[in-house]
């Protein structure tokens, strides 16, 4: 059964079991991924996925039921309705009724293009290129690879909505192990479609940083003056994005809760939701929402959550835009557009300047474990260098950095400009230029 | 599910390009998700999951193609697509060995039968559980899931295998607050049962407790002094620290790479002589067992380390070309989008002969972790942390206070030479792992045991 048959005979059962509406999310996606190691082919994969998730709203609570066959639509409708009927929730999630979108110019993807031999051998280059770079790098790892792909998304229900859209998603993985005297260490660097520039950058950055962690040793335990370098920054400000959402303060599990049009944050820091970005742009959300750019910290004052539809009716606000799903087969949340800290004017050798005495993060682990989105207390294991007089010193490990998320906002001193993206994340991603902060409670030796 | 002679076709695609094993790997599962927040039913989900996938082997390399279609045309189409990646001469023979294995559920009553009023009546009952254990408790979040997790397996050299696992989770979160802080508490217990786990293992009331106690114990608890100290880790969900900062870096997928501390290590003392450690995916109804792995091939239990001596890898078939080491039953996959390599299922330090209280009073001062939270580990330089979610500050011997935001930071080779004591009764908590092939089932254990000395980090309290 076609896509648009199933969906067909799902909204006429839906309807006539009584639903006031039901929307179907569906996405069907191609990919591809190749790793060469030792010059050969080591891993290869193609994918083809497609999956559709049902939403209805009956009696005012919704139910979903997710399936990856396109047969027994009335087993499906049934699940919907039995789990709508098992919600004790109060809010209501609406539904986007038919709307017009704004053209949105998407930059071309630089690898869309190749065909699978030509994607072969950009792996094989990549891992020519990594192992010629320096003497050092002994060999690839696994990650280290070429993948591209394309989704497409459709949103349709039936107040009319019917929501498209394909994108492709192509990334290079740049993962050497470089080895001295008994020492190894790993560089792991990432871009979403990149250009060949890009290749020879991110095989410098990801050598550069394997190299950086010979030789490292803890540093005594105390309060340090940081520099949290983007990569860094960004990968703990992605893991405390629920702070954000609207979700998570309406249901009390969120420390910004009752804080908009406080100071939450030093002067210094603007933090915006943009979905207009050009290198990531989206005409709509996971609910058909027409995208709005969202200013959600103002120099340092907190000017919104990020809503979606359900959350914005509640506090009686319009949605964000900032409707998500993790996955088709998830239900509606609330995820990042372009979501990041605004980008200063310093570049990270001033900021390096600027620390005087102090270390370096350029890496922050244990990000799923170590940190409480409820209290916004972090405890991580962490990488860097130390810095005398900004001159790098020698490079560190086995240290933790402490502290609590609100309190290193207000402790930030400056902004740099080299705004980056953290990985993963699904079609939305969170990003911070590097950071400089005051104070940060170092245990080491 | 599916015809022989589609096998057979699909199979022999596979292999038209000179690959010396196939296999097709298909999956049916069907999952139910809930969620309650605040004693209200916040989302109830249901997901149907199926698709295939096809994966060819030359040597050591790899292809791996899958689909959400089950179709006879799309299969043939991941094999061509896994078959076009290993172009070479054709050299494979058939070996026509035919091996029928079938996995039965453990099910007595299987998920099909439960209506979503079961479901909710657990959470509600952990949920007021957790609410009524103290007035500081401001918010309570319960899920649960259950899965009925189907694979079919077919192999170029004659095998075809099935299996069938149930398995259900329950987890409440606790937050307790007062004076504008926050502390969470949770407990998360899961079986591989049918939902009778929740009558014959699992008391939903002592879950909700559990939690609740946790968060008001840290919600008093000053900050964790940081140091170098002795550290008592106790049993259950502490054997993370086994999982994270060794087993990882037994898995072939760091091992066949050369990017683990345990390279070339077979036979070697890696730990401290009163160490043994086992994974076991054969333990009826646990978490992380399962009757066949996800190459075929049965579940074993692996004796890891005996007396501190590396006695075994975790291997699958990709992973044993590369090592020249036996398959161990290891291979996982979470489903039919990933290729699969070797896993963890049950892993714990067995138990030892040591007295459970002895070790904390001989312990002069340092940590005693009670409730470890995840951590992570890069498994070529052994480096882990773990946070810990429940943990009191011992002096002289003595508990003397509760104590918060303690992180646990080392090197694994390192810390498993330090263990000097391992306690007598071993149990096992829950949890899910996620590495190359995805996401899946697996327990950790351990009986309580104590390192000599472990890096605590945190904000650095004073007690």
């Amino acid at each position: 059964m076609t896509f648009y048959e199933f969906r067909d005979i799902l909204f006429k059962l839906a309807l006539e079991k009584g639903c006031e509406s039901a929307e179907v999310y569906a996405s069907s996606s191609d990919g591809f991924s190749v790793t060469v190691l030792d010059s050969e082919l080591d891993k290869y994969s193609v994918e083809q996925e497609n999956g559709l998730n049902l939403r209805v709203l009956i009696n005012g609570k919704t139910g979903y039921a997710y399936t990856e066959v396109f047969e027994d639509a009335e087993e499906l409708v049934r699940h919907a309705i039995d789990n709508a009927a098992a919600i004790e929730s109060t809010d209501v999630s609406p539904m986007q009724g038919a709307c017009v979108y704004p053209r949105i110019e998407d930059t071309p993807d630089p690898l869309a293009g190749l065909d699978a031999k030509e994607k072969i051998e950009l792996a094989r280059r990549l891992e020519k290129d990594t192992l010629a770079f320096d003497s050092r790098v002994a060999r690839c790892g696994q990650y280290n690879s070429v993948s591209t792909g394309t989704v497409k998304t459709h949103i349709h229900n039936t107040l009319g909505l019917a929501a498209d859209t394909e994108k492709s998603v192509s990334y290079v993985i740049v993962n050497p192990i470089l080895r001295q005297g008994d020492e190894e260490h790993m560089g792991f660097s990432f871009k979403f479609r990149p250009t060949e520039d890009d290749i020879s950058a991110l095989i410098r950055e990801s050598v550069e940083n394997a190299l950086n962690e010979f030789n490292a040793s803890p540093v005594d335990s105390g309060d340090y003056r940081i520099l949290l370098r983007n990569d860094a920054a960004a990968d703990l400000l992605s893991a405390f994005f629920s702070m954000f959402s609207a979700e998570a303060v309406q249901k009390g599990l969120s420390l910004l809760s009752g804080k908009v049009g406080e100071s939450i944050a030093a002067g210094c820091v603007s933090v915006v939701d943009d979905p207009f970005m050009k290198d990531n742009p989206r005409a709509f959300d996971a609910e058909g929402v027409p995208s709005v750019k969202t200013d959600v910290i103002v120099n340092g004052r907190l000017n919104t959550y990020l809503y979606n539809l359900k959350t914005a009716l509640k506090d009686g606000v319009a949605s964000t835009s900032n409707a998500g799903r993790m996955g088709v087969a998830a239900p509606v949340g609330i995820a990042p557009s372009n979501f990041c800290i605004a980008a200063g004017e310093k570049s990270f050798d001033e900021l390096k300047k600027e620390l005087g005495n102090g270390l370096i993060i350029t890496d922050l682990s244990g990000l799923h474990a170590g940190i409480n989105t409820v209290s916004g207390d972090f405890s991580l294991i962490a990488k860097g260098l130390l810095v005398e007089n900004g001159e790098t010193v020698r490079s560190v490990d086995q240290i933790t950095c402490a502290g609590n998320f609100l309190t290193l906002m207000r402790d930030i001193e400056a902004v740099g400009s080299d705004l980056r993206w953290a990985f993963g994340g699904g079609s939305g991603r969170v990003g911070s230029p590097s950071l400089l902060i005051k104070k940060v409670v170092v245990s080491g030796k | 599910m599916i015809k022989s002679s589609i096998v057979n076709a699909v199979l022999d695609e596979a292999l038209k390009t000179g690959g010396d094993f196939s296999e097709l790997y298909l999956e049916d599962t069907e999952s139910n998700t809930m969620s309650m927040i605040n004693g209200a039913v916040e989302t109830a989900n249901y997901q149907r999951k199926v698709g295939a996938g096809v994966r060819v082997l030359k040597g050591t390399k790899s292809a791996y193609a899958y689909s959400a279609d089950t179709g006879e045309a799309a299969l043939l189409a991941c094999a061509k697509a896994a078959a076009a990646a290993l172009k070479f001469e054709r050299e494979y023979e058939a070996s026509a060995i035919c091996v029928d294995r079938i996995g039965v559920s453990s099910a007595k009553l299987p998920f099909s039968e439960v209506t979503n009023a079961d479901r909710v009546e657990l959470l509600r009952r952990a949920a007021n559980a957790a609410k009524a254990e103290s007035n500081e408790i401001t918010q309570t979040v319960a899920s649960y899931m259950d899965c009925d997790h189907r694979t079919w397996i077919f192999n170029s050299e004659g095998l075809h295998a099935e299996d069938r696992r149930p398995r259900a989770r329950i987890s409440l979160r606790a937050v307790a607050m007062a004076n504008g802080e926050a502390q969470t508490g949770s407990c998360s217990p899961g079986y591989g049962m049918g939902f009778e786990m929740f009558r014959e293992k699992i008391d939903v009331e002592a879950v909700g407790r559990e939690a609740a106690k946790t968060a008001v114990t840290m919600l008093h608890a000053p900050e964790c002094p940081a140091g170098k100290v002795p550290v008592v880790i106790d049993g259950g969900f502490g054997g993370v620290i086994l999982h994270e900062a060794c087993v990882h870096g037994l898995e072939a997928t760091s091992v066949g790479r050369g990017t683990s501390v345990f390279c070339e290590k077979l036979g070697h003392q890696i730990a401290s002589p009163i160490v043994n450690a086992v994974d076991d995916g054969t333990m009826p109804g646990e978490w992380g067992s399962m009757n066949y792995d996800d190459e075929g091939n049965p579940a074993q239990r692996n004796l890891l380390i005996e007396n501190g001596v590396l006695k075994s890898y975790l291997v699958d078939r990709l992973g044993s070309r590369l090592m020249n080491h036996p398959m161990t039953g290891s291979s996982r996959r979470q489903d039919y989008t990933f290729a699969p390599t070797s896993r963890m299922t049950n892993t714990f330090f067995a138990p030892g002969n040591d007295d459970e209280e002895e070790m904390i009073r001989t312990m002069g001062e340092g940590l005693f972790a009670v409730k470890m939270g995840g951590g992570s580990v890069n498994p070529l330089t052994g480096e882990f942390n773990f946070a810990v979610g429940e943990a009191y500050w011992v002096r002289d011997g003595k508990i003397i206070s509760p104590v918060r935001g303690a992180t646990l930071i080392g090197k694994g080779a390192e810390v498993l030479m330090k263990i000097d004591r391992i306690g007598r009764n071993m149990w096992m908590a829950p949890g899910m792992c996620g590495s190359l092939s995805g996401s899946v089932p697996t327990n950790v254990g351990q009986p309580r045991i104590r390192v000599s000395e472990i890096v605590v980090g945190g904000k650095g309290g004073a007690l």
